[in-house]
C-alpha cells in the first residue's frame, strides 16, 4: 500500500502591509498523527492555516501535500473549518451540507446520503430542514464540522475547532478526530487549550511572533525539554537541599521538591545522598507539561 | 476519490444556489406574483369591461311600447355596430303604468317603457342608463320608420335599407401601422421591468456577497473554488433567474391578452419584446459584475446603502431618461446608443419604429463590448475585495489587491 501522502509547509513567508505575519515558516503534518498547532493569538496560526487552504497567497515558500504543490483539484479534497467558521445563517441544515458537497465535487446523490448519514451521526437528524441560525451555537458547531468531514477529506485543517465546545462535545470532537488521523489522514488543529493539545495530540507545532519555533514528536519534545530537572521526596525534609553541590532548587509544594542539576551535578550522586537523609519516596525526571514548554519557548 | 474539477459544474453548483434561495425568498415571489398580477389585469380586464353584456328587464306597457321593446331586444343580436349598445333586453309586460312603476320600484324591471297611443315614456327609478335610452332610441325610430313605409307600400328590401344604412368605410391614404397599445406604454412598461428588475436583483446580488463575507462562508468557498468562477456562478444564477422572471411576466401578459382575443397587442408585444429581451439580458449581464463588486466592497450589510449608491444611481438615470425623452430625435438617438441608456431607449426606438433595421445590431454590440469590459473590471474588484472581511474596501485597495 502506498504511504499516505503528508503535507509539508516549506520558508512560507506573509507580510501584511510592513507587518511581517509569518516568517520562513516550516513544519509537516504527517498521516496518521494528530498535529496542535499552538501560538498565541496573533502569533501566526490563522494565516498558515489559511495559506494552506489557498485562501491567502504566500509571498515566499512553499506548500506541498504528498510532495506535490496543491492545486485546485487538491485542495477541494481537504477539509476546513475557518476560525471564524463559515455558513449560510439562512440557509436549511441539509440544503447547506448538500450545496458544501457539491463545491467539493461530489455528486448530488452522494452528498445528499453522506450528509444525512452526518447528520444522523451528530444527533442532528431532526433538524435537517431548519434554517441554520435557528439552531443553538453548539449545533452549529456540529454542522460546521459535518461540512469539512462531509467530501472524505484527505487532510484537515481545524482552525480553533474545540473554542465553544462543552466538555462532552469536546469528546466527542476529539474521538472523530482521532478517527479521521486512525484512517489516515493528517490532520492540523489549532488550540489555545493546551491541556486538550497534550492530551489528543501526536505532534506539536508551535508559532511565536509569526516564527515556528518547536515542531516534533510531542513526546520527544516533552523528554527533550524535561532536561535535568529532578522531583525528590524523602522523610525528613529536602532543605538538606539549598546546602547540596551541584543543585539549585527550583520549587517546594508539599508533594517534593523540584531541583535542576547544575554545574556538572550528578543525579546518581544525588540520590545517593538523598537516601543518606532518610527513605526516598519520589525520585524522578519531570517531564514539563506542554504549557511548561509553551510558555518556556515563547519567552 | 470523486473529485471532479469541472469548472462547468461547479458554476452551475453555486449558480444553483443562488436561484434556490432566491425561490425561497418571499421578496422575491412576492414581487413576481405582483407584476403578473397587474400584467393580467392590465390586459384582460380592459377587455372584460368592453366586452361585458349587460342584461336590462323592461317592464311594458301598451301595445306601441310592447312593439318597441320587441325591436329593442332583438337589436343586440342582430346587429354588429358600435352605435347599439352591448346589453340584451328581457320583456316583462305589466298590467298598466302603475304595475310598470310597482315594479321598477321594486328592483324587479330596470325601467318601465310606457306607451300611450303614440306617445312614449321611458320611467326610471334614481336614473335610466345611457344604454336603456339609447336601445329605446333606436327601436322606437326603427318602428317609426317601418310604420311609415309599410303605409307608404314599400318592399320590405326597402323598408330594410332605409332602417339599416349602409355605412361609408374609412380609408386613409398615410395609414400608420395599427397599434392596439400606445407605443409610450409598452416603452414604460419595458422600461419599469428592466429597472425593477436590475434593481432588485442587483441588490440581491450585492446582499448574497455581503453576506458571504460577513458569515466567513466565503472563506470555506474560496478554498474550494477559484473567486472567479463564483462570481461567474452568482451572476449567472441572478441573470438565468431575472430573465426567466421577466420572460414570466412578459409571457403571462402575453397568454392575458390571447385569452382577452387581443391578436393585435400579441402581435405588437411580440415584435418589440424580442429586442427588449436581448437588451434586458445583456444590459443585466453588463451591471451584475458591478453589483457583485459593490457588494463586496461593505464587509456588513449597513454598508451596502453607501456602497451601493453609485449602481442604484446608474440604474435609475437611465429609466427616468427613458420616461422623459419621448420625442423621436437627435437626443434619443444618442441615448440608445450609450451602454447604460441603449438597453432601455434602443427597444424603444423600435417599438416607436424610429430605428433602422440595423441600429439595435449596434447598440447590442456596444453593449456587449461594454459588459465584457464591465465583466473583467468587476471581477477584478471583487477579487480583490472578497476576502477583506475586517472592514470596508475602498476602490482603490481592491484594485491594487493586496492580497
Amino acid at each position: 500500500m502506498a504511504i499516505p501522502p503528508a503535507l509539508q509547509v516549506r520558508d512560507v513567508t506573509r507580510s501584511f502591509g510592513t507587518r511581517v505575519a509569518l516568517d520562513r515558516v516550516s513544519f509537516d503534518v504527517r498521516p496518521g498523527r494528530l498535529t496542535g498547532f499552538v501560538g498565541a493569538n496573533g502569533a501566526g496560526k490563522t494565516t498558515a492555516m489559511r495559506i494552506v487552504m489557498g485562501v491567502l497567497a504566500a509571498d515566499a515558500g512553499t506548500v506541498t501535500f504528498g510532495g506535490e504543490p496543491i492545486d485546485l483539484q487538491a485542495r477541494r479534497q481537504f477539509g476546513y473549518m475557518p476560525e471564524e467558521r463559515g455558513l449560510y445563517p439562512k440557509m436549511r441544515v441539509l440544503d447547506q451540507l448538500v450545496f458544501f458537497g457539491r463545491v467539493h465535487g461530489l455528486g448530488p446523490a452522494v452528498a445528499r446520503a453522506r450528509a444525512l448519514e452526518l447528520l444522523e451521526q451528530l444527533d442532528l437528524a431532526d433538524r435537517t430542514t431548519d434554517v441554520l441560525h435557528t439552531l443553538s451555537l453548539g449545533n452549529q458547531q456540529r454542522v460546521q464540522v459535518a461540512a469539512a468531514l462531509l467530501h472524505e477529506p484527505v487532510l484537515l485543517i481545524l482552525d480553533e475547532p474545540f473554542s465553544g465546545l462543552d466538555p462532552i462535545a469536546v469528546d466527542a470532537m476529539a474521538a472523530r478526530l482521532r478517527a479521521r488521523a486512525e484512517a489516515g489522514v493528517p490532520v492540523l488543529f489549532s488550540s489555545h487549550q493546551l491541556e486538550l493539545v497534550e492530551r489528543l495530540c501526536d505532534d506539536l507545532v508551535v508559532i511565536h511572533q509569526g516564527r515556528i519555533v518547536a515542531h516534533g514528536d510531542a513526546e520527544h519534545l516533552q523528554e527533550e525539554r524535561a532536561g535535568t530537572r529532578i522531583r525528590i521526596a524523602v522523610d525528613g525534609g529536602t532543605a538538606w537541599l539549598a546546602g547540596a553541590r551541584g543543585v539549585r532548587v527550583v520549587s517546594t509544594d508539599p508533594r517534593g521538591t523540584v531541583v535542576e542539576l547544575v554545574d556538572g551535578g550528578d543525579g546518581q550522586a544525588l540520590l545517593a545522598e538523598a537516601q543518606r537523609h532518610g527513605a526516598v519516596h519520589e525520585f524522578g525526571r519531570v517531564v514539563p507539561s506542554l504549557s511548561e514548554i509553551f510558555r518556556e519557548v515563547i519567552r | 476519490m470523486s473529485a471532479e474539477t469541472s469548472r462547468g459544474t461547479l458554476i452551475r453548483t453555486i449558480a444553483g444556489r443562488e436561484i434556490s434561495v432566491k425561490l425561497r425568498d418571499k421578496g422575491f415571489i412576492a414581487s413576481t406574483i405582483f407584476f403578473l398580477v397587474i400584467i393580467v389585469a392590465a390586459t384582460v380586464i380592459p377587455v372584460i369591461l368592453r366586452d361585458q353584456t349587460h342584461d336590462y328587464t323592461l317592464a311594458v306597457v301598451g301595445d306601441r311600447a310592447a312593439a318597441v321593446a320587441k325591436v329593442a331586444a332583438g337589436l343586440h343580436s342582430s346587429a354588429d355596430s358600435a352605435a347599439v349598445p352591448n346589453a340584451t333586453v328581457t320583456v316583462s309586460p305589466a298590467a298598466d303604468r302603475a304595475a310598470a312603476e310597482a315594479l321598477v320600484r321594486g328592483g324587479k324591471a330596470d325601467a318601465a317603457l310606457v306607451s300611450d297611443g303614440a306617445a312614449l315614456a321611458l320611467i326610471g327609478k334614481d336614473a335610466v342608463t345611457d344604454d336603456l335610452v339609447a336601445l329605446a332610441q333606436a327601436a322606437a325610430a326603427q318602428v317609426d320608420i317601418a310604420q311609415v313605409a309599410v303605409e307608404a307600400g314599400l318592399s320590405p328590401d326597402q323598408v330594410q335599407r332605409i332602417a339599416a344604412p349602409t355605412p361609408p368605410t374609412v380609408e386613409l391614404l398615410n395609414a400608420q401601422p395599427e397599434r392596439a397599445v400606445p407605443p409610450i406604454l409598452l416603452v414604460i412598461i419595458f422600461g419599469f421591468l428592466f429597472y425593477f428588475s436590475v434593481l432588485t436583483f442587483g441588490v440581491s446580488i450585492a446582499q448574497s456577497v455581503v453576506e458571504e463575507k460577513q458569515s466567513r462562508v466565503v472563506e470555506l468557498l474560496v478554498a474550494a473554488v477559484p473567486v472567479r468562477w463564483l462570481l461567474a456562478g452568482k451572476v449567472l444564477g441572478s441573470t438565468a433567474l431575472a430573465v426567466a422572471q421577466v420572460t414570466l411576466i412578459v409571457g403571462v401578459g402575453l397568454a392575458g391578452a390571447g385569452i382577452a382575443g387581443q391578436s393585435k397587442v400579441i402581435s405588437q408585444v411580440l415584435g418589440a419584446s424580442g429586442w427588449f429581451l436581448v437588451f434586458f439580458l445583456l444590459g443585466f449581464l453588463m451591471l451584475a459584475c458591478l453589483w457583485a463588486v459593490a457588494g463586496s466592497l461593505a464587509s456588513r450589510v449597513e454598508d451596502l446603502q453607501s456602497t451601493t449608491m453609485v449602481m442604484q444611481v446608474t440604474v435609475m438615470a437611465p429609466f427616468f431618461a427613458t420616461v422623459f425623452v419621448t420625442e423621436p430625435g437627435r437626443t434619443q438617438q444618442v441615448l440608445s446608443y450609450i451602454p447604460f441608456t441603449a438597453p432601455l431607449m434602443m427597444p424603444a426606438r423600435v417599438i416607436n419604429g424610429t430605428a433602422q433595421v440595423w441600429e439595435p445590431w449596434v447598440a447590442a454590440g456596444i453593449v456587449l463590448a461594454t459588459a465584457a469590459l464591465f465583466v473583467a473590471l468587476g471581477a477584478r474588484l471583487y477579487e480583490g475585495s472578497v476576502l477583506r472581511t475586517s472592514n470596508r474596501t475602498r476602490l482603490i485597495q481592491a484594485w491594487r489587491s493586496e492580497q
